[in-house]
């Protein structure tokens, strides 16, 4: 694997004595790999970028031209125009923010029970939860629409067919989410919860005092991968929501393409604005990613 | 600090619980209790969304009390949708489905039958063409209202006919001579194809053969769709006109995903296309002219064509509110709205008395060029695909036999007669 | 061997001591009300669904009459007459065998080049993270523009390589490695993101310490940093898996199960039946053994995990 000889380079460079001989690089070679990796990572968000600037006719080419001839920047705003973006925009994040911070609290809890307690029931329970991973949604979504129907008519009307709670509950929490923290919490030391533990924390504070803060990076992850998933959900939504009003972006944007003939350049432009608050999540997670392994202790940084 | 972090999130997770509450609230789901509004799901865009949206408004100032309310669903996800919703009781009041579900959908118990409502007088049923008609019925039961017609036809660039000095295609011509056309419009050094198919093995590489099948004078089934008819002279004849061009010629841009053909043609990569109307808007950027489909000489079919009509389809949630859908859907296929929906779309005319209106032909081709020769292939359509519910599994055999021909994988004859037999297999029962 | 015995033993390795009767009833009960809350909702809205689809694959069922009646095993021995079963299992297994390594592979060497301190770093990695974010559909319209064989950059830098044309999407031999290609690049930024936030848990005193040890890169590499990521990389494996033996919305929005059914697997194979032929119980009789399939390989990965999985307890 080439990782190797390039991460010889790097790590000699912590070695004092060694240094000079990375100075002969203008620029550390790490760059020579990322970038060209870059390039095709965004190759097809180039694409994206340049379609949603372009005019429809030109849009409408094959191959893509990705150097046209008009930019033109219109296309947002009647993008924006064509329909209630605002609703949808303000849906959605509604959706994604609340199913985050739902899994951040459920899916750790559960997480950290199956990491670290020994209780009755827990490796079935465990492997319930997988199985629930591995039917395909399109043979589950209807018996999913059905009782999502019932706890909307008999429990909590927020979280029936039709209202954007049905977008928010059935993934309230999801057992990646709980996987996910599982294997994560397995990975932390366990001296710290000892410590606590003797201080005499319960076990519920032991999780929000000490566990969590350690486990930042993870959470941010989770937090990052649960506001994609629910940010970008379509199938769902498309038959568990009945009126333009309680419509997330996905369906919004769905109305730029018909059967026959889709509007590309506004499709893309609502598909960028609509890629904008996911990358801003990205970012701010990143920070986390950093900042807690510092408090750690457990890097160098 | 991070649990300060955490506390914050957690004040904020409990914040927004309460406006998700709220907001849940606010936008409850429409069309329930009040018998005289109604919800159509239906699945138009760009020009069409704006345009039916001010019939609505208009059919409420019209008729006051009454509520129409439109949920945007693309139209290939709408069955998939209305399917749930039956299981969970709810259907719409009136959707939007393509006409070859038709036979599947007349399955549907809350599916409300149209078969008076449409022989009232006023509603003048046979004014609507064949195709459609045809599509809408389901052993004699009329199980929806026509939403679109189309057909396909030819339509070439004129600017790549010019420059390969070929005449333009006559309404008389035939399949060897669109071969040859193909042939001298490629040019591999600029990658440059005489014309396209859309391989996916789908329905929509299905319905292109059928056409020439039934101008080939073939037929894709038996009079009471028991056994195969298409491993006949007539479907080896369509089966190796395709693969001439796509095989032998490599005239023919195969295009397996259904995405690319369009716009390569708007590109002007591809001389002829065979497509329908709803595809001229996407051509900007090429000069380009409509003919009918060739014929193949000596047979007994002449030009035809295929159309794939889809129907405006009304459930029952009560009789009051069937009322107030049939009400609505009479005035919504009428002349007057018809007329005023296609000259405003560029659709084609759902009813003969519109197509033959003074000046229509004439406004429409203002609109968009030689549409008018789509109108006047609208008399070639002289017949439907089967209507019958194994359809999707007899369209999947035909469409894996046509892609199997066109890559090279094998020969017509052989195709053919292993398609029959699984179609045979099918239409008895034991697929 | 069954997952629930291979938990089992693993248990062993959590650090947890043998306790009185009383703490562990205790405990049993602390564990059970952190789980209960997430218990509910996945019970309500994954298991019973599950559970309810299991009725449906004994019934004959289009989705569309009321009229379901229950037809015991037919569904499932009609499967044994299907040639097309066998070949999409066949092609969810081909595909998954090359989708989950290769993006593994791919997302931890990129995820090591990513995780320094490096100007314009923050540019790559977003680069990674907009993989995940990018919608199916744009990712599949570039994908075929690539794969063209008349117009697709791909072929025109084999013919500057001098390499022969391929067909890509119009072969049936090839359609399928064209999709895992695309399913890499989409993937590739999950992978990324999950070594990343695990590649900040190895101590860069270990590794540090190594090399003033005289240890190779590459030893540390291997010895230190692999071992320490090997939660996240059962982690990934097990969730590459889980989403590889249920690919779907890539072939719907490219080759739609084609050429000639090349790139026809389980799940789009059941949509088909499902919502295409209005087969709903054939096609939940498919799902139940797709479902077998992904618990046995799941399985199977956790019990190999439990060899080679290092936890730090």
């Amino acid at each position: 694997m080439s990782v190797v000889p390039e991460a010889r380079r790097v790590s000699t460079a912590i070695v004092p004595g060694l240094v000079r001989r990375r100075r002969r690089w203008p620029f550390s070679p790490w760059h020579l790999v990322l970038i060209p990796a870059t390039i095709v990572l965004l190759f097809p968000f180039v694409w994206l970028v340049v379609t949603s600037v372009e005019t429809s006719s030109e849009a409408l080419r094959f191959p893509p031209d990705l150097t046209p001839h008009v930019i033109r920047f219109q296309n947002y705003p009647d993008a924006l125009n064509a329909a209630p973006f605002g609703r949808f925009f303000f849906n959605s994040a509604i959706v994604a923010l609340t199913t985050v911070v739902c899994n951040l609290v459920l899916c750790s809890a559960a997480g950290y029970a199956f990491a670290r307690f020994r209780f009755l029931g827990r490796t079935a329970l465990f492997i319930v939860m997988m199985a629930t991973l591995m039917v395909p949604f399109q043979v589950t979504m209807i018996p999913q629409f059905l009782i999502t129907k019932w706890v909307g008519v008999n429990l909590l009307a927020g979280a029936g067919i039709g209202h954007i709670g049905a977008l928010i509950l059935p993934n309230a929490a999801t057992a990646f989410g709980v996987f996910f923290l599982r294997q994560f919490f397995r990975t932390m030391p366990i001296e710290y919860e000892d410590a606590a533990r003797v201080d005499g924390a319960n076990r519920l504070k032991v999780l929000w005092k000490v566990v969590l803060p350690l486990a930042t990076p993870a959470l941010a992850t989770l937090a990052a991968l649960t506001f994609l998933d629910s940010w970008n959900n379509f199938l769902w939504p498309l038959i568990a929501i009945n009126s333009t009003a309680a419509s997330t972006l996905p369906l919004g944007l769905a109305t730029f393409q018909g059967a026959h003939s889709t509007e590309w350049p506004l499709l893309m432009a609502g598909n960028v604005m609509s890629l904008a608050p996911m990358m801003i999540v990205f970012l701010i997670a990143q920070r986390y990613f950093v900042r807690s392994v510092a408090a750690t202790g457990l890097s160098g940084i | 600090m991070g649990t300060n972090r955490l506390r914050t999130a957690g004040i904020c997770a409990l914040a927004m619980t309460v406006v998700t509450g709220l907001a849940a609230c606010g936008s409850g789901s429409v069309a329930t209790g009040n018998s005289k509004s109604i919800q159509i799901w239906e699945g138009y865009t760009g020009v069409e969304a704006k345009v039916f949206a001010r019939m609505i408004t208009q059919y409420e100032k019209s008729h006051p009390g009454v509520k129409v309310n439109t949920l945007y669903v693309n139209s290939d996800n709408t069955l998939q949708k209305v399917q749930t919703a039956v299981a969970g009781g709810a259907p719409p009041d009136i959707a939007y489905l393509y006409g070859s579900w038709a036979p599947n959908v007349a399955k549907i118990s809350s599916v409300v039958t149209l078969t008076s409502l449409v022989k009232q007088p006023g509603v003048d049923w046979n004014d609507f063409w064949v195709g459609e008609r045809d599509v809408a019925t389901v052993n004699g039961r009329v199980i929806g209202m026509p939403a679109l017609v189309d057909n396909l036809a030819v339509v070439y660039n004129k600017t790549l006919f010019a420059k390969a000095h070929l005449p333009l295609p006559s309404a008389n011509w035939t399949w060897s001579q669109f071969e040859a056309d193909a042939k001298k419009l490629t040019i591999s050094s600029i990658k440059q194809f005489g014309t396209a198919y859309v391989t996916p093995g789908s329905e929509d590489t299905v319905w292109h053969w059928e056409a020439l099948l039934w101008e080939a004078g073939g037929q894709l089934l038996n009079p009471d769709n028991t056994k195969a008819a298409f491993d006949s002279p007539a479907g080896l004849t369509a089966l190796d006109a395709l693969r001439t061009m796509s095989v032998t010629d490599k005239s023919m841009y195969l295009d397996p995903t259904d995405s690319a053909y369009a716009n390569l043609f708007n590109s002007g990569k591809v001389g002829m296309l065979v497509t329908g109307p709803w595809d001229l808007s996407a051509f900007p950027n090429v000069k380009y002219g409509v003919q009918v489909m060739p014929s193949f000489p000596g047979t007994t079919g002449g030009h035809q064509t295929i159309s794939g009509p889809d129907n405006w389809v009304v459930f029952n949630n009560g009789a009051s509110r069937v009322k107030t859908a049939e009400n609505f859907l009479l005035w919504l296929t009428a002349p007057a709205q018809d007329k005023y929906f296609t000259l405003k779309t560029g659709n084609l005319p759902t009813r003969q008395s519109t197509a033959n209106s003074p000046g229509y032909q004439t406004q429409m081709n203002a609109a968009l060029p030689d549409v008018s020769t789509f109108i006047a292939n609208l008399s070639n359509v002289k017949q439907a695909r089967p209507q019958i519910a194994t359809y999707p599994q007899v369209s999947q055999v035909i469409g894996n036999m046509i892609v199997a021909v066109l890559l090279g994988k094998q020969q017509p004859k052989a195709a053919l007669d292993a398609a029959a037999a699984k179609v045979n297999q099918i239409l008895a029962g034991s697929g | 061997m069954s997952l629930s015995a291979s938990l089992a033993l693993s248990r062993r390795r959590l650090g947890e001591r043998p306790g009185s009767r009383r703490l562990r009833r205790a405990e049993s009960l602390t564990g059970w009300a952190f789980v209960t809350p997430a218990t509910v909702v996945i019970g309500l809205f994954g298991a019973a669904p599950i559970i309810w689809s299991l009725i449906l694959s004994f019934q004959q069922n289009n989705l569309l009459s009321s009229n379901t009646p229950f037809v015991g095993l037919r569904n499932y021995r009609q499967m044994a007459h299907d040639p097309v079963v066998g070949s999409a299992i066949w092609h969810t297994l081909i595909y998954t065998v090359l989708f989950v390594p290769g993006t593994m592979v791919v997302g931890l060497f990129l995820a090591v080049a990513m995780n320094r301190k490096l100007r314009f770093m923050w540019v790559y990695r977003t680069a990674a993270y907009a993989t995940m974010a990018i919608s199916t559909i744009s990712e599949a319209l570039v994908f075929i523009w690539l794969f063209d064989p008349s117009y697709g950059i791909v072929n025109y830098i084999f013919s500057l390589l001098h390499l022969p044309q391929q067909q890509f999407l119009n072969s049936p031999s090839q359609a399928l490695y064209v999709i895992v290609v695309m399913t890499i690049w989409g993937w590739s930024g999950f992978a990324v993101v999950i070594y990343l936030a695990a590649l900040q848990g190895v101590p860069k005193d270990l590794t540090e310490a190594a090399a003033i040890d005289g240890a190779s890169p590459v030893k540390s590499f291997w010895r230190i940093t692999m071992p320490l990521l090997s939660p996240a990389s059962l982690f990934l494996a097990v969730w590459l898996t889980i989403n590889a033996l249920q690919l779907f919305d890539e072939v719907y929005l490219s080759t739609q199960g084609g050429p000639l059914g090349a790139t026809t697997v389980m799940v789009y194979y059941l949509y088909q039946q499902a919502f295409e032929n209005f087969n709903f119980g054939y096609a939940s009789a498919i799902a139940y053994v797709l479902f077998i399939v992904i618990l046995v390989v799941t399985a199977i990965q956790f019990r190999i995990g439990r060899r080679f999985t290092y936890y730090r307890s």
